[in-house]
């Protein structure tokens, strides 16, 4: 797993019974982390200052990329004025899902194959 | 560090094949070949996929894909090209990079590229390496993903960079402005847009995949070898091209209209140089006029004898005016054709030249064409025939395009024998009647000075 940070979660995610252990701990976490409050998303949250995250956020949809911006300004905004967002305006769990993380992965996949293609040897058994 | 398991499929096979594939397809360059001619392309239909093959017995294969595609056939500006950028991107199975990468592995070279008419999707390679590419070019054509980040990041970069080269060819938007004025639409589709033509509105990788889905379908694509065995060729088809669909897997319909012959004239002012093209209606593949060829060769252009003007008309009318290129050919379509006369260089002598041009059409239809020079002219209408005819790209292009759209290759040395049979009196009413019709006339370049069509004295 690829990740612009470093994650335990694909260890947890394949063993049900700690996942099921930790979710409790993950939720606490998530709404003590805080950011859901100024309405942003996890992925929102992702370092931009890296080459493969510039080239994903060019790789977003113009809706996705604009919402994004919108998040963004509202979470200054809020931070700013040292309000938390009405109630209504947090963000749900389901809305909360990865839109960056997997083109970032993919990006991540690309320069993998390509390191590998450049230093590729070739054994021929004939 | 690398494992062989890793590379794809195909490049397996062709890897595990080379052994046996040595015995059964290298022949000696000595034996009996059993095809009749091997400038002719035998033509068969393999699981639904019309492929054409001729082998030289050389150590090197051409392989290409030509699709009924061309830029006449787009219902919207600009898809030709993006389908034509769009060849050896990422697929369903590998990335662009990785086909790229195993492509130089092999020592293979990937081309993709576009006429008026056709879309071609083009592999050379070692003879050995068949499986491989004849995998890698069914996959290109029926698995291509059209993402969203290639279009941007890769294909409309290209684009830009193609077409800001060519807003500075006057002779190729010469060439262009005389196909639009004679055909209108269809034939008449500029050969590559212009940074002016308005794409935003049609060119999007989801109008590239439904123009995609139109054109590779099995009635809409040739197989064409070059330098491959019929017998290797229809294996690796069989087993590769049957994924390929059988009918159209769009919505979108193929612009079809037959093509009409308009004439008229085009003036644009540019400030990069300077071209003129003469044009009137020519000789087509599917009719071929032995007239024109010989016409054709008569006005000529290049010398091909060095240090002489030669006997062509249009480079002893270039010899008088300095700095011009003067070349005089028949641009042959399935459906129609275009005598072309284009000079390009210097203002004043493109005029000079395009004045002088014009004269020997004129003293042609006046029957003032001595014997020798018609001598000349039917002997180099019939050498450039052949030479066509047996060099790669042309034949290969020919081939191709002649089964997409009459179901056999058109075989140029076929025609030979008509060229032959051209008399004085054939070639003065040839040239009378293209006088007497109407004229096509494109000038690009210092309209100050280049002449308008009645000045040249032609009818459009």
């Amino acid at each position: 797993m690829a990740s612009s940070y470093p994650t335990l979660a694909p260890f947890v995610m394949k063993r049900p019974w700690l996942n099921n252990l930790l979710k409790p701990v993950a939720n606490w976490y998530i709404n003590a982390a805080g950011y859901r409050k100024l309405g942003l998303r996890a992925d929102d949250l992702i370092v931009e200052e890296n080459e493969n995250v510039i080239k994903a956020l060019k790789r977003l949809p113009p809706k996705e990329a604009y919402d994004r911006v919108y998040r963004l300004r509202r979470a200054f905004q809020a931070s700013t004025v040292h309000k938390l967002l009405p109630k209504e305006e947090w963000t749900k769990p389901e809305e909360d899902v990865p839109y960056l993380q997997p083109l970032i992965d993919q990006i991540h996949a690309e320069e993998k194959e390509k390191q590998a293609l450049d230093s590729l040897t070739v054994i021929r058994k004939h | 560090m690398f494992s062989r398991s890793a590379l794809s499929r195909g490049a397996q096979l062709a890897a595990r094949r080379r052994g046996c594939s040595q015995l059964a397809q290298r022949r000696g360059y000595a034996a009996a070949s059993s095809a009749p001619s091997a400038f002719n392309y035998d033509t068969t239909e393999v699981a639904g996929v019309k492929v054409a093959t001729r082998d030289s017995h050389g150590p090197t294969t051409k392989l290409a894909v030509v699709a009924k595609g061309g830029t006449r056939y787009q219902p919207a500006p600009g898809l030709t090209v993006g389908l034509e950028e769009f060849a050896f991107k990422n697929t369903e199975r590998r990335t662009a990079l990785r086909i790229t990468r195993e492509a130089e592995l092999l020592g293979g070279q990937l081309a993709a590229y576009h006429t008026r008419e056709a879309l071609i999707v083009e592999a050379s390679f070692l003879r050995e390496d068949i499986p491989y590419f004849a995998e890698l070019l069914a996959e290109v054509i029926s698995q291509t993903k059209y993402t969203t980040y290639e279009f941007h990041e890769d294909v409309e970069r290209v684009m830009k960079v193609k077409q800001a080269k060519l807003a500075n060819d006057v002779s190729a938007l010469a060439l262009d402005s005389a196909h639009s004025v004679a055909f209108h639409t269809g034939l008449g589709a500029p050969l590559y847009p212009t940074t002016s033509t308005p794409l935003k509105s049609y060119l999007s990788e989801h109008s590239v995949a439904d123009y995609a889905g139109a054109v590779y379908a099995k009635p809409n694509i040739a197989l064409v070898g070059d330098g491959a065995t019929t017998t290797a060729l229809h294996k690796w088809t069989e087993q590769f091209f049957s994924s390929v669909p059988a009918s159209p897997s769009s919505t979108v319909a193929l612009n079809t209209k037959p093509t009409t012959y308009y004439g008229g004239e085009q003036r644009t002012s540019h400030t990069s140089g300077n071209s003129l093209v003469i044009a009137f209606p020519g000789s087509s593949f599917g009719s071929f006029k032995p007239e024109i060829a010989v016409l054709a060769a008569l006005i000529g252009g290049k010398p091909n004898v060095k240090w002489s003007p030669g006997f062509t008309l249009l480079s002893k009318a270039a010899a008088s005016a300095p700095g011009v290129v003067a070349s005089g050919t028949n641009l042959a379509y399935s459906d129609a054709g275009l005598l072309t006369i284009q000079v390009t260089g210097p203002a004043a002598s493109v005029r000079k030249a395009g004045e002088e041009a014009v004269k020997a059409l004129k003293s042609i239809s006046e029957g003032s064409i001595s014997k020798e020079d018609l001598t000349k002219a039917i002997a180099k209408a019939k050498f450039d025939a052949l030479d066509a005819s047996q060099s790669g790209v042309s034949t290969l292009l020919s081939a191709g395009s002649g089964i997409i759209h009459t179901g056999k290759p058109f075989q140029i040395a076929e025609t030979i024998g008509s060229i032959d049979g051209v008399t004085a009196d054939k070639l003065k009413t040839t040239a009378k009647s293209l006088l007497d019709g109407k004229a096509t006339v494109a000038a690009v370049g210092d309209l100050n000075v280049l002449p308008y069509a009645d000045e040249l004295g032609l009818k459009v």
